[in-house]
């Protein structure tokens, strides 16, 4: 097995009396598709946030490519190469779609309020490469007929696509993607798989969180259950659905 | 510095804090039931002390019912302001609704200032002006009319918001405007009733102060920004805490202008108080940063 | 065609807006009209800032007077008393007023939305105040500044002074334009549209906060040098909160995040103030409450973008009007 591209050592975090993760232990395989699943209010987002530096963890490490995480914040995360998106989608309304892509590259590139007052050749030359490259985003996802229009006049379905490209216009090893299938219809979700293969052939690691069992089962090569803020198991896709405490901590969810 | 001379410097920051502290008070329930900071607080102290004057004065009307008269107008007034001003503002963002109350903070200062003009009125005091001795300091008597009311204000706030229905349901939408308005709570209807209240008890302030020092048409900016330091020493949430805020800022710039601290003469009284919130702001703001990122 | 246009469009109206400028002060019924319009120039740098700082960090600042009266007062000092030549200390006022700005910047901007605005508001005080009492001359200012000059050629006329303000302004307009259109622009606007997603994707959302702030108190700075060394009188009256106040109409007016709409903000109330409001006493500051109240519940977004938005969206109907005849 090579390096976890992603590891926690005794990963916990409490909001006040709320205990939302509880000494997690996580290794996540680089180059493969990994799911995180549980009941809600397990603690998934919370891990996101944790490894994406939105809170500091109340105990525990992180560590990404074998470094420590310690206060590094968001933004400089992004940079080191994790990306993510949201529950929530949150693309920036004030853009068209190429420009929500376009803005993903800003971590890859480097003239800064110098280089746009002056209008540098420097400048210029980036804005080309970013141009470039959130063009190839944008028709990796499917929807680059729709590069000038406003961002939110998309249906769900493509600003999920859409917040996918932005993720992947910061060229990240490792991408989170929060319930990506939420809100999605068949024909969405299967679409959804494509694009998920494709990016791991990129050689992208993507750590998948998910309440559709079925996509999710059809993915993920390493499934790791949460439930109240604890690993309860993790395995392949086939040795979890047999999991007697998984289907104990599912019992009373809505299994699809 | 003599005991006496403390005790005068005392008495004196004791009174204007009263003024600070009502003011206080205002941005105080306003925030906690609405999130609003209403930055035209300060005008209803302006208001109060210039209705005050002017019905007392212009219309004949005796003290005690212009006095009331006075407050009532001014809560009307921000009631009309919540209407207007703020609820046709649906869904605005922070920074709109600063903008908006900003706006009729301005509005209302101009409106005073074109009707009644700009010079300073004062209006009579209410129980004469024989200052009364006291332990080696003077009391005058509109001092301890300042305190006192404030006192019955800061209690009667208390009876209200706890053992009155309409108390208790301000009390929920400071806690959660979500879960208030699960349980039947109009939280419009309890904006409404928070403007009113913050304009009565701002306009209180302006009655009881006004015929000590005076009242014009720019008092309200000063006041408005006192008050905001007293509410903020209260974290905007405590009524207590923004009235001990109140009372020990009025002490802090009582000694701060009356005592000889060299170069720093009274007119730095402002500066100084805005950097003790500036002080306050800085030290809150890390906290509120780390709040934020965890909801 | 009309894409192509589109582009050119904005040329037409610079190219216009230029020749507008350089005729007024040769036109005879127009010239008497030049301080005004020096005037305008002077707050449309200062406005500028604020509409960047409100549509991109979605954050006010109740103190742009503040970098004003600062950039005012370190020119004239260090020209009239230190014997600096005007052109450097109006450098070094600008950038005496960015560190400033950038030292505040960072502790006031963790602060959010009502504790930033009275924080702003309050450095504004603190500042006024320290204007009146430690200022040069006091709450009356200080006179004798030496204008600015280039070579043997002295800025001594309105006249003369009038394209010397524009020139500035002109190039402040250009030069947040061109950010507007970059990198940092999309930076900026990611920040107004998700700063949780913008720090996702690699954005240093408070540093872009405080570039943004520092920007606006550069220009503002410079404005205020530039008010020194043509009035040659400046006092503390002039930067008062109340000033903040009115920059802020300005900006509500001009629109947030527009860059040519602050000429249109700064526009608007100085003719309020200086021509039509003259005999009216108080009644100026009645019309800002109301445009601050009536703009921001109405459009929100700034009453020259909706404009420019509804413009937009008549010349869209009346062509599709025209392709269906």
């Amino acid at each position: 097995m090579s390096e976890p591209i992603l590891e926690t050592k005794s990963l916990s975090k409490a909001f006040g009396g709320l205990v939302a993760l509880d000494k997690v232990d996580l290794a996540i395989e680089a180059g493969k598709i990994t799911a995180i699943i549980g009941p809600n209010g397990a603690g998934k987002t919370t891990l996101f946030n944790l490894v994406t530096g939105v809170y500091p963890a109340s105990d525990g490490e992180i560590l990404f490519q074998g470094t420590l995480l310690k206060d590094t914040p968001p933004h400089r995360r992004a940079a080191l190469g994790i990306a993510r998106t949201f529950q929530n989608v949150l693309l920036f309304g004030n853009m068209t779609v190429l420009e929500n892509i376009m803005t993903g590259q800003h971590p890859r590139s480097r003239y800064g309020f110098i280089g746009a007052a002056l209008r540098l050749p420097k400048a210029h030359r980036e804005e080309e490469t970013i141009s470039l490259n959130a063009m190839k985003y944008l028709n990796m996802v499917g929807l680059g007929t729709y590069a000038e229009q406003n961002a939110l006049s998309l249906p769900l379905g493509q600003q999920k696509l859409l917040a996918i490209a932005r993720a992947l216009a910061t060229e990240p090893q490792l991408l989170l993607l929060d319930e990506p299938g939420a809100g999605l219809n068949k024909l969405e979700k299967q679409e959804l798989s494509d694009l998920i293969r494709r990016i791991r052939e990129n050689r992208i690691s993507v750590i998948l969180v998910e309440h559709d069992m079925p996509l999710v089962m059809g993915l993920a090569e390493w499934v790791i259950v949460l439930d109240s803020g604890q690993k309860i198991a993790e395995g392949t896709a086939a040795q979890i659905q047999r999991d007697q405490r998984v289907i104990a901590a599912y019992l009373g969810e809505e299994v699809e | 510095m003599s005991a006496d001379q403390f005790l005068q410097y005392l008495i004196s920051g004791l009174t204007i804090g009263s003024i600070y502290a009502l003011v206080g008070l205002g941005f105080t329930i306003i925030y906690a039931v609405t999130r609003i900071i209403n930055f035209a607080q300060g005008e209803f102290v302006m208001l109060g002390g210039m209705l005050s004057f002017y019905l007392i004065s212009a219309a004949g009307i005796p003290l005690g019912p212009a006095l009331i008269l006075s407050v009532l107008i001014a809560a009307a007034i921000g009631a009309i302001m919540y209407l207007l001003a703020i609820r046709t503002a649906r869904k605005a963002s922070v920074v709109s609704l600063i903008i908006i109350t900003i706006g009729a903070a301005v509005f209302i200062r101009g409106i005073v200032g074109v009707g009644w003009g700009v010079d300073a009125v004062r209006p009579p005091y209410f129980t004469g002006y024989k200052s009364i001795s006291f332990l080696g300091a003077y009391i005058h008597p509109q001092d301890l009319w300042i305190i006192g009311t404030t006192l019955v204000v800061v209690v009667l706030l208390h009876l209200f918001l706890s053992y009155t229905m309409v108390g208790k349901a301000l009390k929920a939408c400071a806690i959660s405007p979500v879960a208030a308005g699960m349980v039947g709570i109009n939280p419009r209807a309890m904006a409404l009733i928070a403007f009113a209240l913050a304009a009565a008890i701002g306009g209180i302030g302006g009655v009881v102060m006004a015929p000590s020092i005076g009242i014009d048409f720019n008092d309200g900016f000063k006041l408005g920004l006192m008050g905001f330091v007293a509410a903020s020493i209260g974290g905007f949430k405590s009524p207590i805490a923004t009235v001990i805020g109140g009372l020990t800022l009025g002490i802090v710039v009582s000694l701060a202008v009356g005592v000889d601290w060299g170069p720093f003469t009274s007119a730095y009284k402002d500066a100084i108080a805005m950097t003790v919130l500036l002080l306050i702001l800085l030290i809150r703001s890390g906290r509120l940063a780390a709040e934020e990122r965890e909801s | 065609m009309l894409a192509r246009l589109k582009g050119k469009w904005t040329y037409f109206v610079i190219a216009a807006l230029l020749l507008f400028l350089i005729l007024i002060p040769f036109n005879w019924s127009l010239g008497q009209y030049t301080v005004l319009m020096i005037f305008i120039g002077l707050f449309t740098m200062v406005t500028v800032g604020l509409c960047l700082l409100l549509g991109y960090t979605g954050q006010v600042s109740l103190g742009q007077a503040t970098f004003y009266g600062t950039g005012a007062y370190i020119s004239a000092v260090l020209s009239k008393i230190c014997g600096v030549n005007p052109w450097l200390a109006m450098l070094i006022a600008a950038v005496a007023t960015g560190a400033f700005a950038y030292v505040i910047g960072y502790p006031i901007f963790r602060l959010r939305g009502n504790y930033l605005a009275v924080a702003t508001l309050g450095l504004g005080v603190i500042v006024y105040i320290l204007l009146r009492q430690l200022g040069p001359g006091g709450p009356d200012g200080m006179a004798g500044i030496p204008y600015l000059s280039i070579g043997g050629f002295v800025f001594d006329t309105s006249f003369k002074r009038y394209f010397l303000v524009w020139f500035f302004c002109l190039a402040v307009l250009l030069i947040s334009q061109n950010i507007v259109r970059s990198r940092t622009g999309r930076a900026l606007r990611a920040i107004h549209g998700s700063e949780a997603a913008a720090e996702s994707i690699g954005i240093n959302v408070d540093q872009f906060k405080v570039k943004i702030f520092v920007l606006s108190a550069v220009y503002a700075s410079l404005a205020g040098s530039l008010l020194a060394h043509q009035m040659s009188h400046i006092s503390p009256g002039s930067f008062s909160p109340l000033v903040s106040i009115i920059i802020v109409v300005m900006a509500v007016i001009g629109g947030l995040a527009s860059v040519w709409g602050a000429i249109f903000g700064a526009a608007t109330v100085s003719i309020l103030k200086y021509e039509l409001l003259l005999g009216f006493g108080e009644w100026d500051i009645v019309i800002y409450g109301l445009i601050l109240m009536l703009v921001m519940i109405f459009m929100p977004e700034g009453l020259f973008v909706r404009l420019r938005e509804l413009y937009g969206r008549w010349r869209l109907r009346y062509a599709q009007r025209g392709a269906e005849t």
